[in-house]
């Protein structure tokens, strides 16, 4: 599926909208620090997801219609607040108590389907196998919703989400895509020095899933790659080659952006990098 | 006999017509092992008695269950 | 409903044991909960719940050896609206799986009963790979989870008829193998969180959980043989504990003791203790059970005398407390 122009720039803004958020949620985090690099890197496949792809009701968030988001590498939830804020879901106010005292928005995911986050999430390898059962839930109640499930290229090191990459094949999960942020980095260094984990396209196929790989920033790639159609009634994999910290020339592909403090003075300069006007 | 016959009948949830005296465990898919337990819990419930376990794992058709009883004092 | 708690069907459960009883009591259920499924890693024989994989595949999900996958599937299933029952022997249903237990169940409060079999002792033959002495202690430090361990067979059917319906996820617990003594032999009222007392007794309490509530028993009728009146206390939810009737139980005895095939530490034991130790006047306790060791293994007989836990090792403690203390 081709998008036009219009669709295209669309996206393109939304992604910039979802920056310009995190950027101002992790200024707000002052010493706490945010997981920025790993929010930066999945910024242009959440706003593809959250603008053009996924079934939303922002008056009602809990619609049994909807389409399911499962952010199973939770660390990077500066970005699924962000979406949740530019669809109308939670507001300004609400995106200003990130990571405070007794926030419903804190480092990591809590569950609060009314403020559309399906699932608590940030302890590595769990959101898989709860995608997996909600996507068999969905079916047993003939169901046509999707689920999306995005996890960390580190992440994938945890055995837990290769017995869900089984169980997801032998369900014959159509309505389920696993996307992998590959931004070969993990929390102490890249993914290489770390633990090697290669040929994931290979790897996943072999477990039974219909695999796509991807340029995690193209906005055509991600569109037509979240549009395809599943056949053989297999469950999807998008493996999208990510940057960490995409668009901030102080960030990119360095890892101590993992988690780190933003400054007043790289905020500035971030805010020319993503281009907000 | 026509008691034990209904005993059998009743705990394997088997009608007369699909019902013959050549059964045995595991034949039919009620005679498993929950049913193999209904009936032992019938056949003692009926005949008053106690069914040692080495009996239990013995009874393994119509048949030999009549031979089994006779230790306990039950005629078919 | 009344139709499955008949006296025939008590008998049926205590010579089938607990787990075949539950895979009956899963296909009773099924008759009228249309949103109930049960979830395994491969154990369907062994859980008993081979009819019900026969007669009802479609509520029927094995997710292979997988224990971690097994409760996010759980979870999954849970949040739309499924009554959801997972079961593997204990070790695998608590510890394999434990950070899932605490992410999803108590965490995220997703409702799902999780069926440990054969906890305790019972497979003692096997080895501690697959024993279970430390899952009631681990799984009581998780909020928002509730654990019971049912005394005999018909009180686990009891137990899971109870945890489909509860407000919070549930662990049951089975102890004891398929010869197991038979506490319950007509219907009777069953409600997770309340004790039951089994017998009345002025000077010695003895509260205990799954198959050591026999062992209870037995000590009492020895007790009593020698002139002590030992109360009994069927303690089948250690969490929540029933506080009110324990605040009642200690009044004026001379000594409490708990009995259960668990680590002396972090189970029932710990959780009496913990209760009474807040109380003015409580009277010095006992806790029977595993010395916080993994021995070599053995047959269910043998670690129980091993451990201690046969009722008349159990009682001659207790009479020599009671006769050295007065």
């Amino acid at each position: 599926m081709k998008l036009d122009d219009k669709q295209k720039l669309s996206i393109e803004n939304f992604s910039i909208k979802l920056k310009k958020n995190i950027l101002d949620m992790a200024l707000q985090a002052g010493s706490n620090s945010a997981h920025i690099g790993g929010a930066f890197s999945l910024a242009d496949i959440v706003a593809c997801l959250y603008s053009s792809i996924m079934k939303i009701d922002k008056n009602n968030p809990e619609n049994i219609e909807r389409d399911r988001f499962i952010l199973s590498k939770g660390h990077a939830c500066l970005v699924l607040y962000s979406a949740l804020m530019e669809v109308g879901i939670i507001d300004k106010n609400e995106i200003n108590t990130f990571e405070g005292d007794d926030s419903d928005l804190p480092g990591h995911p809590v569950i609060n389907r009314k403020k559309g986050i399906e699932f608590s999430n940030g302890s590595l390898g769990m959101g898989l196998s709860v995608g997996i059962g909600v996507s068999i839930g969905l079916k047993k109640r003939k169901k046509n919703n999707k689920v999306y499930v995005v996890l960390g290229d580190g992440e994938c090191n945890e055995g837990s989400i290769w017995e869900a990459a089984m169980a997801a094949s032998k369900f014959e999960l159509n309505n389920l895509t696993a996307i992998i942020d590959k931004n070969n980095f993990q929390q102490t260094g890249s993914t290489n020095e770390i633990m090697r984990n290669d040929n994931l396209i290979e790897k996943w196929s072999s477990f039974g899933w219909n695999c796509q790989e991807i340029d995690g920033h193209n906005i055509d790639q991600i569109y037509s790659s979240l549009k395809s159609s599943n056949a053989n009634n297999k469950p999807k994999l998008i493996l999208a080659n990510t940057i960490k910290g995409k668009s901030l020339k102080f960030a990119e592909n360095k890892n101590e952006w993992h988690h780190s403090v933003l400054t007043k003075k790289f905020y500035d300069e971030a805010l020319k990098d993503i281009k907000y006007e | 006999m026509d008691k034990y016959k209904k005993i059998f009948q009743d705990s394997l949830n088997i009608s007369p017509e699909n019902f013959s005296d050549n059964l045995k465990y595991n034949d039919i898919p009620e005679w498993d092992s929950i049913g193999h337990m209904t009936l032992m819990a019938a056949l003692e419930e009926n005949y008053k008695i106690s069914i040692d376990t080495d009996d239990i794992v013995d009874f393994s058709s119509f048949k030999k269950g009549i031979a089994i009883l006779k230790k306990y004092n039950v005629n078919i | 409903m009344n139709n499955f708690f008949t006296d025939g069907n008590f008998k049926l459960w205590s010579m089938l044991g607990s787990r075949a009883s539950l895979g009956l009591a899963a296909l009773e259920i099924s008759k009228t909960n249309e949103n109930f499924l049960v979830l395994t890693s491969d154990v369907s024989t062994s859980a008993g719940l081979d009819r019900f994989r026969k007669q009802l595949p479609q509520k029927y999900l094995d997710v292979g050896i997988a224990e971690q996958n097994l409760i996010g599937i759980a979870t999954g299933l849970a949040s739309e609206g499924f009554d959801v029952v997972t079961t593997t022997f204990a070790p695998f249903q608590t510890l394999r799986c434990c950070e899932q237990i605490k992410v999803n169940l108590s965490y995220m409060k997703q409702k799902v009963t999780m069926v440990g079999l054969a906890s305790g002792l019972i497979l003692g033959n096997l080895g501690y790979t697959h024993c279970s002495i430390e899952d009631i202690g681990v799984l009581r430090s998780l909020p928002n989870l509730t654990i019971v361990s049912p005394a005999d067979p018909a009180e686990s059917v009891k137990a899971l008829f109870a945890a489909i319906k509860h407000k919070e996820s549930v662990y049951i617990r089975l102890t004891g193998g398929s010869n197991n003594p038979q506490i319950y032999n007509t219907n009777y009222n069953f409600n997770i969180g309340k004790a039951i007392k089994l017998r009345e007794g002025k000077d010695v309490l003895l509260v205990a959980c799954g198959t050591m509530v026999k062992t209870a028993l037995d000590c009492s009728e020895i007790l009593g043989d020698q002139g002590i009146n030992a109360e009994v206390l069927n303690m089948h939810t250690i969490k929540p504990i029933d506080k009110e009737q324990l605040k009642k139980s200690i009044i004026k005895k001379k000594l409490i003791v708990t009995i259960e095939e668990h680590n002396v530490i972090g189970g029932l034991g710990s959780a009496v203790s913990e209760m009474i130790s807040g109380e003015n006047n409580s009277p010095k306790k006992i806790s029977f059970g595993i010395k916080d060791e993994y021995s070599k293994g053995g047959s269910y007989a043998f670690l129980k005398k091993k451990f201690g836990l046969e009722a008349k090792d159990i009682s001659k403690t207790i009479m020599k407390e009671i006769n050295n203390n007065g």
